[in-house]
């Protein structure tokens, strides 16, 4: 089949002396077309399961899969061809233009002595027009602000052109404008093709706005998926979170927001 | 940067690097024309000229090359190892490790070349003590940021060694005292046998250059990286023993010479960019032709007397990388 599938995962946090489990003896299937929102508290193992998606944790490859293939079955460059992953924090040590870093991502193509070619240069571009950065391309990244690296990062994500795109908080730090421009920029981009999107995202409303589907951790292994309004409930949301939630209305437009609390403690 | 760009840094620098070896051969206390020093090199008589060019002249120059070749390649592979602009090739403890026991070798007045064999053993030991220490940090399965661990680890063991350095210059010999602080300075003086530094410099290019592209993206993280592809447990000891290895061939050639490892590689960002693909081979290029130049400076400028050549790298060194560094401040 077709898509990420994942079969019976456990994931546990901490040493070896005092584990806490995040996920417990999760089973889902991510399918083509589908935009995928992971949410949950902070330290829910939102982290961990995306860079479990992506391959890069050892011990849980074998419970994943990637079309109906495990993922430590998987070459290294042909898995990057496949999923791309934007990790919550990348370094700048060193100054370097905007298209250059983005172009780093087009490593899993790159052929011969590894320098990148026109077509590599115009998918960094390319990538670049998509999120509005175009002007940016000549750019330092280290005179960039928080937001704008965030947008570059997740610029170089995108160029690598792979099917399907794991997340790790593509919003943080950006503007509830830019927010939006990507995540509609997002949203085209999985169109009608055989592409997927998987992000962990804070914002409720914005994921029961772009997301397809959802999965919610509450960091004590529970989890729970299906499509995004069945999920992001003020009564799901609002356990795994640990703090009461309430849907408004107004407008056709609706929002989860925390229930006021009645009096001071 | 572009493939064309990269060799156009590097034929820029490798001319530059050939002059400098010309100017190294003919200039000194007998200044000799360029066209009898191609003489000396094509023939094989041995007349005064012919001797001071080829057994005194060539050795140093070809030994300082070496030298600051390994350096700047060794800078540039620790910047990006430890992703911090401030690392350079002694900066992990090889060149304290080798200080040590080269000094503790001239204070038993031990011949020059188990100075050579000392130094080299005490660079080794000092890889292998990092290496053991920081195992969970270069070798853990999984991919995490560990560099500043392993840096401290590093400068720890660096701090250690200047501590027996110290104590070695208290106790020794007025007589001894000089040759010691020579050595520890960097010095190409007695360079007889260039070649074993040459021939560690190409297996070093040969190792690790092929790896430059993975380079540019270990850069962004290792989490990152892996995800891209790259093996980042194998690629972080890879660097770290070519690097280590390359600094101790050069720390046993030529002493401590400071400031290549640090500098050179900056320079040539400011100038050019961080792409390593462009950065390594340029790197040792120019640490080359700089140690080259310093030479010639130290052994000409108080001529007969000469400098360590360390002294001089510094001395250009520090007002050129400021004014570069001041330059592009906004």
């Amino acid at each position: 089949m077709i898509g990420l599938q994942i079969t019976q995962l456990t994931l546990r946090a901490g040493t070896r002396a005092a584990t806490r489990v995040l996920v417990a003896d999760l089973t889902q299937s991510f399918a083509p077309g589908e935009m995928w929102c992971v949410a949950g508290p902070n330290g829910a193992g939102k982290t961990t399961l995306i860079a479990a998606m992506a391959g890069v944790s050892k011990t849980a490859s074998n419970a994943i899969s990637l079309d109906g293939r495990a993922l430590s079955a998987w070459g290294a460059s042909e898995l990057a061809r496949r999923r791309a992953l934007m990790p919550q924090a990348t370094h700048d040590a060193f100054s370097a233009t905007v298209l250059d870093t983005v172009m780093l991502n087009r490593f899993p193509h790159l052929t011969g002595w590894g320098w990148e070619s026109d077509a590599d240069r115009a998918a960094a571009h390319a990538a670049l027009d998509m999120l509005g950065l175009a002007e940016f391309a000549s750019r330092d990244v280290l005179s960039l602000s928080g937001g704008e690296r965030q947008r570059v990062a997740l610029a170089a994500t995108l160029c690598q052109n792979a099917p399907l795109l794991l997340l790790d908080e593509p919003l943080a730090h950006l503007d509830v404008h830019h927010q939006i421009d990507c995540l509609e920029a997002l949203r085209g981009w999985v169109g009608s093709k055989q592409r997927s999107v998987i992000f962990s995202c804070h914002d409720l409303n914005l994921a029961r706005r772009f997301a397809t589907h959802a999965l919610l951790l509450d960091g004590a292994g529970h989890t729970h998926a299906g499509p995004v309004r069945d999920v992001l409930t003020p009564e799901r949301a609002g356990a795994a979170f640990g703090y009461p939630l309430t849907l408004i209305q107004q407008d056709g437009h609706e929002a989860l927001v925390p229930v006021m609390r009645s009096t001071s403690p | 940067m572009n493939a064309q760009r990269a060799f156009m840094v590097w034929t820029v620098l490798g001319l530059a690097a050939l002059a400098v070896f010309v100017a190294s051969l003919a200039l000194g206390s007998i200044a000799v024309s360029p066209l009898r020093v191609m003489q000396a090199l094509a023939s094989r008589s041995t007349d005064v000229i012919d001797e001071i060019v080829l057994s005194l002249r060539l050795p140093r120059a070809l030994g300082g090359f070496a030298a600051g070749a390994l350096l700047g390649m060794a800078g540039a592979l620790l910047q990006v190892l430890l992703r911090n602009p401030l690392a350079e090739p002694y900066v992990l403890g090889v060149s304290g490790g080798a200080a040590a026991f080269a000094l503790a070798a001239m204070l038993f007045s031990l011949s020059w070349w188990s100075v050579d064999v000392a130094a080299f053993a005490g660079a080794f030991l000092s890889i292998l003590l990092v290496l053991g220490l920081a195992r969970r940090e270069l070798w853990r399965g999984e991919p995490q940021d560990t560099s500043p661990r392993l840096l401290l680890t590093g400068a720890v063991i660096a701090a250690g060694w200047g501590a027996l350095i110290t104590l070695m210059l208290a106790v020794a010999p007025e007589s001894r005292l000089r040759g010691m602080v020579f050595w520890l300075t960097g010095d190409l003086n007695g360079v007889s046998m260039p070649w074993t530094a040459l021939i560690a410099l190409v297996i070093a290019l040969i190792a690790i250059v092929p790896a430059a592209p993975q380079l540019n993206i270990l850069l962004r993280g290792d989490v990152a990286a892996e995800a891209l592809g790259v093996r980042v447990v194998q690629l972080r000891v890879r660097v770290y023993l070519v690097a280590s290895l390359a600094a101790a061939a050069a720390v046993t050639t030529a002493g401590t010479i400071g400031f290549i490892g640090l500098v050179v590689p900056h320079v040539l960002r400011l100038a050019f960019g961080n792409d390593q693909r462009m950065l390594l081979p340029a790197s040792a290029l120019a640490g080359g032709l700089a140690v080259m130049g310093a030479d010639l400076i130290a052994r000409t400028v108080i001529a007969p007397a000469q400098l360590p050549v360390g002294v001089i790298t510094a001395l250009i060194g520090v007002p050129v990388f400021l004014w570069m560094l001041l330059r592009r401040a906004p």
